[in-house]
């Protein structure tokens, strides 16, 4: 007991920049995933190329090799110097906007075309019908898979060991190594557990608060 | 065949992307193309950065407040201190050390980096300031006393480490006699545990971490160490190829550090015994 409350602090010290990379990739990575979602159902040709390669890039390569990549591969082809949490920070959304943006594309796909043409005759706009029609509905069927993704997302922060980021994973193994014993990992695991047990508690609460038509 | 009819909102949808995609990949190649930094500033920012790995016991890691600590940190901080410079610690991954020196994010690798000729090609060493042995690390309640007694044993050892190089290269002193292959792991507490639960029946390790993780445990008599015939490993701080200079301030530094007694000082700490150099 006395051996887990030393090792606590510098634990919870990593479980800030776990919460931080958590965080800050869920805000920028919902809404670029909605743009690429809209790009890829776009009428321009083009467009809706260039998000598809996109998104067969970022799912299909792993996310420690785009990590690498951001980080390593731009400074030395001498186009960017990020620092270490930006750059994690830029790879992490990209990556999951992705993903997110392939979701979305299966919600707006999910809604009948003859409400396209009900709110055409109602006299909406292109934009009022995306406001108070589709995106409504969309968000109710995207929100399990998206919550999949949320607790996937609390896990794969561990990633950013490879640039040296001090994580709560890291730190787990910092204090294994140094005190030689298993008891760390035990506790790294349990943090995680809460963290996504939180998560999932938040995800039902908001699934509940959109089910307002049931 | 469906022929494709663009309308002109689509022809100009088009257009506007095409630029955008061609206006990005230029920006990009120019930005290639544009000279490359130097990092030769160290003298006057007076800090420099210095690469290690803090899951490394006992050379670089944290104590239980979080502070970094440990052999290599200790003397860093005393050899920067003579040269006048103040050294910013950046925590790296150890399979990303070179990368992480050659794009200039940190000036010196120094955490336990066993100098081997390889690694002599990719940077520049300082001279040895730390000499260790390679030795096998195994239970008294095993069969293994001596190195004949490792036939078609199981061996532990750590990934991309120079002990794994070691082995290979001369695979008279150990490999001939093992003939399996070697279990690889990526710290030695988890080799330590395997040794320990029956999984291997030795651990190949420098004398010195031997020391420090056998004092961590529990029951450290229930340990043997057995000596190896592997030449002796001597641990240098890398630079690039092209900071000659702090190359030559380093090695005096490094030469001051240990004539005051403070390299000695730092190692009793760690290793229980004086430098060797």
């Amino acid at each position: 007991m006395d051996y887990l409350l030393q090792i606590l602090p510098s634990l919870l010290e990593g479980l800030k920049m776990t919460i931080g990379i958590f965080g800050l990739t869920l805000l920028g990575a919902l809404p670029l995933g909605v743009l690429v979602a809209m790009g890829l159902r776009s009428d321009i040709q083009l467009l809706r190329w260039l998000m598809n390669l996109y998104i067969s890039v970022m799912r299909g390569t792993p996310l420690l090799l785009q990590i690498v990549f951001v980080y390593y591969g731009l400074s030395m082809a001498n186009i960017a110097t990020l620092p270490r949490f930006e750059a994690a920070l830029v790879t992490f959304i990209l990556n999951y906007a992705a993903y997110f943006a392939e979701i979305f594309r299966g919600g707006l796909q999910a809604i009948p075309k003859g409400q396209y043409a009900g709110a055409k005759v109602l006299g909406l706009t292109r934009w009022q019908t995306m406001r108070y029609v589709i995106l409504p509905q969309v968000v109710k069927v995207v929100m399990p898979s998206v919550g999949n993704e949320v607790i996937n997302l609390v896990k794969d922060s561990s990633l950013v060991y490879v640039i040296g980021i001090g994580d709560l994973m890291r730190a787990g193994n910092i204090a294994a190594a140094r005190d030689v014993s298993l008891v760390p990992y035990l506790l790294v695991g349990l943090l995680y557990l809460m963290l996504t047990v939180l998560v999932t508690a938040g995800m039902r609460h908001i699934e509940t608060r959109l089910n307002y038509y049931r | 065949m469906k022929r494709i009819q663009l309308t002109k909102k689509q022809w100009l949808g088009n257009g506007i992307v095409l630029l955008c995609v061609v206006l990005v990949i230029g920006t990009v190649w120019a930005l290639t193309k544009r000279p490359s930094k130097h990092w030769s500033a160290q003298s006057a920012h007076q800090t420099i950065v210095v690469g290690v790995d803090d899951t490394y016991v006992p050379m670089g890691f944290r104590n239980a407040h979080g502070q970094l600590v440990g052999f290599d940190v200790d003397l860093a901080r005393a050899a920067f201190k003579q040269m006048g410079l103040k050294p910013k610690f950046q925590v790296i991954d150890w399979s990303m050390k070179e990368t992480e020196l050659r794009t200039g994010h940190i000036d010196v690798i120094w955490n336990g980096y066993t100098m081997t000729a390889e690694r002599k090609r990719a940077v520049l060493f300082s001279k040895p300031y730390h000499e260790d042995k390679l030795v096998l690390l195994t239970m008294k309640r095993g069969s293994v006393k001596q190195i004949k007694d490792m036939a078609h044993k199981r061996l532990g050892v750590q990934t991309g480490s120079s002990s794994l190089q070691m082995y290979n290269d001369r695979p008279t002193v150990l490999k001939h006699t093992v003939k399996k292959p070697v279990v690889q792991y990526d710290s030695y507490d988890k080799a330590l545990n395997d040794l320990q639960v029956g999984r291997l029946d030795a651990v190949l390790i420098s004398r010195d971490y031997a020391h420090y993780y056998v004092k961590q445990e529990a029951r450290p008599t229930d340990f043997r160490i057995v000596e190896t015939a592997f030449p002796k490993e001597q641990y240098g701080v890398g630079m690039r190829k092209t900071d000659r200079r702090l190359q030559a301030k380093l090695n005096q530094a490094l030469e001051q550090v240990a004539a005051n007694g403070e390299a000695n000082r730092i190692a009793k700490k760690y290793f229980g015994h004086s430098n060797v150099q």
